[in-house]
């Protein structure tokens, strides 16, 4: 082979061909003149240890999956329930034993037989309002009207940012808040596992985050499975035991209860109601989720959307209800301990029987549809990051994706910041929930009054009424927003009230340097990018006269005839010898030896550079000082203690000084 | 060939031109293939006698390999591999066939221009009828629709 070509001889003694060879094909594709794509083989790394990390990667988190591989499924309505509503369906499980510990905690434990419904009924009212509120977003963004995407459209920065920090705040509450929960009816179901409660939850989360950055897409069917499983489960034991308590009359409610109906009213009092009334207000989170992912679903998007939205606001209201219906009639209270087990399960065990497997069944759908609910915030999370990234008030790196097209950065973010949550709070459900609604209710809020400016700049067909809708949606959701807030204020909310403008703040900051910089860097359509027009030096510092210096210096004649080498040393002999050997054998290069009684070297070549600076004419443009460095190739990890370490201090003190480059010239070793 | 609805091959060799038909051929044997066919696609860049057969020419050419890289792309969209071969010599037909053989190919695939001489009758040229005669193997020659190349 010659050249990159090879001879071929054909069948007949005339017939020679050539077959050239095509050097790019293994790494790249051509696409276009002057155009290339790059191969899977372009990304993988060429040193041992990169490679190492790569295949460890591979096995990890799978094969690197390229841009276009992207799946673009839409959702049935019926899979798009199951995706999208496994979130809100599963704060069920969580929300009416939230309602009883707030009467329990309040000393009021017997009101909770008599007020625990019409809560919950309350609740699934604001419920219906949210939904009919979130249904106008559907049909007036098709395109996802998440609460920071509808207010940075209508209401301006600073509110789409305090949405955007409630969101963020929120997505990893429900990873936290889903996976204990999850992991209390687990242990609700297997009490012996209750001391390390906290290491399944953060596992689960680490198993979330690593599934997650191999890729894992929610469209999938094994996705939607547990949602109907728990539906399923669910409305059963609904069924079941309002039989049993309609017409079989087995109601568990104490007689001194129902005695003191008339008493309890004015022992309770407006506050205890109201925080029931706001510890229950957690069943809305994930309402919103719908909303934000109108585009996944099937054609017409939006209309599907809006009845997929109805339909699950009525399942979630029915399931709420339902469960605080039996949770009373049955007597269920709150755990108090860890290995207790919970209010959904204790209604799980009267109905299905303790240690049945009906029992254990629905406590694993329960478990399982919480982990599902958790890994919504897997694809939520990141999602808003890049678009938060995009728009400049993320770190870049969070709109990038990795090998396998997943947000990795927003992905391990969430990981860690959930994982750490649940630890600092060990797990505990009812410890999470009070920074939960509040910024759930905070993002509703903004939502919908963003909803009403849209309706009212709009003013398309039937505007009056959709701005009604949204304004009463707005107002209903304020107003328990500012009630949430106030109740929970010590039990954590004002972590969130503080974290929100923090957040905000940041991301400001962030937009605000990403600003800066572009306007530096800009560059004006008219300008024509010609020729270099500063003059160039160079400076070598070396360390003798070797192969690798020799390298180093005649690359830096390629660049400037205005070159010198350094050497820094302590001994002026030294100095005198290298120079008679420098002019010999490196002829046309002056070589500066500048003396260091006090041995140090890079201080006195930074020295050296600043006096040179100085010496240059004051009405000529500063110069470019290209500093080349003689660099070792090392062929083993541990040479690299052994070589370079001058020219790291060197280049470490250089950068960033003014019209100065660094340019490393490596040398390989042959042996 | 077995005689069967479906045809089979083990080897393919697709002959491109750097036409309108490449994609057309490229798809329809990737259609027709299984995974485990081997696919070769050979672009011939025809030297004339001015140059030495060996001359730099189809290595520079960025249209050149793009003529393959495309139809390596059709093939990796379906998950099939397909090598793909950059020729240089004086007759297109004979390296075609030469290349096949040398392969142990067992189908030769050849796209074909409607193309008309001076505007009046079909021209096949010259390449396609040495490859029907010469070619070891089965051939399948698919010639563009009428409208698809000026007269």
């Amino acid at each position: 082979m010659i050249g990159g070509r090879r001879s071929l001889q054909g069948r007949k003694p005339g017939d020679k061909r050539v077959r050239v060879e095509r050097p790019h094909a293994p790494y790249f594709r051509y696409t276009g003149p002057g155009q290339l794509t790059a191969k899977e083989a372009a990304s993988i790394p060429t040193t041992p240890g990169a490679k190492l990390a790569h295949k460890i990667r591979g096995v990890v988190l799978g094969r690197p999956l390229a841009s276009e591989a992207e799946a673009g499924e839409r959702l049935s309505k019926v899979k798009a329930l199951a995706i999208f509503s496994s979130d809100a369906i599963s704060s069920s499980a969580y929300a009416t034993e939230e309602i009883l510990r707030a009467f329990v905690l309040a000393g009021a434990a017997m009101a909770a037989f008599t007020f625990a419904i019409p809560v919950s009924i309350a609740i699934a009212m604001l419920l219906g309002v949210v939904a009919f509120s979130y249904r106008q977003v559907c049909i007036a963004y098709p395109n996802g009207g998440g609460s920071y995407s509808v207010s940075k459209a209508n209401l301006g920065r600073i509110a789409s940012l305090v949405a955007a920090s409630a969101l963020l705040i929120d997505y990893n509450l429900t990873v936290a808040v889903s996976t204990s929960s999850a992991v209390e009816q687990i242990v609700s179901a297997l009490p012996a596992l209750a001391p390390v409660a906290v290491i399944i939850g953060v596992s689960v989360i680490a198993l979330m985050t690593i599934a997650n950055l191999r890729g894992l897409r929610e469209a999938g069917n094994i996705f939607a499975v547990p949602t109907y499983l728990f539906l399923f489960s669910a409305f059963l034991m609904i069924g079941l035991g309002v039989f049993r308590i309609v017409v079989l009359g087995e109601s568990r409610i104490p007689e001194e209860a129902l005695g003191a109906v008339e008493d309890t009213t004015q022992v309770v009092g407006i506050l205890v109601l109201l925080r029931a009334f706001s510890s229950g207000a957690v069943a809305l989170t994930g309402t919103e989720a719908i909303a934000t992912g109108v585009p996944a679903f099937k054609p017409p998007e939006s209309r599907n959307a809006a009845t997929t939205l109805m339909v699950m606001a009525v399942v979630l209201g029915v399931l709420f209800v339902g469960i605080t219906f039996l949770a009373v009639n049955f007597g269920a209270v709150p755990p108090e301990h860890p290995g207790d087990k919970t209010v959904i399960a204790q209604v799980a065990t009267v109905v299905f029987g303790a240690d049945s497997i009906g029992f254990y069944l629905f406590q694993a759908f329960t478990a399982l549809l919480l982990f599902l609910a958790a890994n919504t915030s897997f694809n939520a999370f990141p999602r808003l990051g890049a678009v938060l990234a995009i728009d400049g008030f993320f770190p870049r790196q969070f709109s990038f994706r990795g090998d396998r097209l997943a947000f990795s950065s927003g992905i391990i973010a969430l990981g860690v910041v959930a994982a750490s949550l649940v630890v600092i709070f060990q797990g505990s459900t009812h410890a999470l929930i009070p920074l939960y609604a509040v910024g759930v209710f905070i993002d509703f809020t903004i939502a919908q009054t963003g909803m009403v400016r849209h309706w009212w700049r709009a003013q398309s067909p039937g505007w009056r009424g959709r701005l009604a809708i949204n304004a009463v949606g707005g107002i209903a959701t304020g107003i328990v927003a500012i009630v949430v807030t106030t109740i929970k204020f010590r039990d954590g909310a004002y972590l969130v009230l503080l974290l929100i403008p923090v957040l905000v703040a940041i991301m400001l900051f962030i937009r605000r340097e990403y600003d800066d910089l572009e306007g530096e860097l800009h560059v004006r359509d008219d300008l024509i990018a010609e020729g270099p027009h500063r003059e160039q030096r160079v400076v070598i510092p070396v360390n003798g006269i070797n192969r690798a210096v020799i390298q180093a210096v005649n690359f830096g004649r390629t660049m400037s005839p205005d070159i010198r080498a350094v050497y820094v040393t302590e001994n002026p002999e030294e100095g005198d010898i290298l120079r008679g050997r420098w002019e010999r054998q490196v002829p046309g290069v002056p070589l500066v030896i500048v003396e260091s009684p006090y041995r140090a070297v890079i201080a006195p070549l930074l020295a050296y550079l600043d006096v040179l600076d100085q010496a240059w004419p004051p009405d000529k443009e500063a110069p470019i000082t290209i500093v080349v460095l003689p660099e070792f190739v090392p062929r083993h990890w541990w040479e690299r203690a052994l070589y370079n370490q001058t020219a790291k201090r060197l280049k470490a003190a250089i950068l960033g000084r003014e019209h100065t480059v660094v340019a490393d010239v490596p040398y390989r070793r042959e042996h | 060939m077995p005689d069967t609805d479906t045809p089979t091959y083990r080897r393919a060799v697709i002959a491109l031109n750097g036409g309108s038909s490449d994609e057309r051929i490229v798809r329809l044997v990737v259609a027709l293939g299984t995974k485990d066919v081997e696919l070769i696609a050979v672009h011939v860049v025809e030297i004339d006698w001015t140059l030495p057969l060996d001359a730099d020419i189809a290595g520079r050419s960025e249209e050149v390999q793009q003529v393959l890289d495309t139809a390596e792309g059709i093939a990796e969209q379906r998950k099939m591999r397909m090598e793909p071969v950059l020729l240089q010599a004086r007759d297109v037909g004979a390296a075609i066939v030469d290349e096949a053989t040398e392969r142990d190919a067992d189908l030769l695939v050849v796209g074909l221009p409607y193309r008309k001489r001076f505007g009046g009758e079909f021209a096949i040229g010259r390449t396609v009828p040495y490859i029907l005669q010469n070619a070891p193997c089965a051939v399948w020659v698919v010639r563009e629709p009428m409208s698809e190349e000026p007269s």
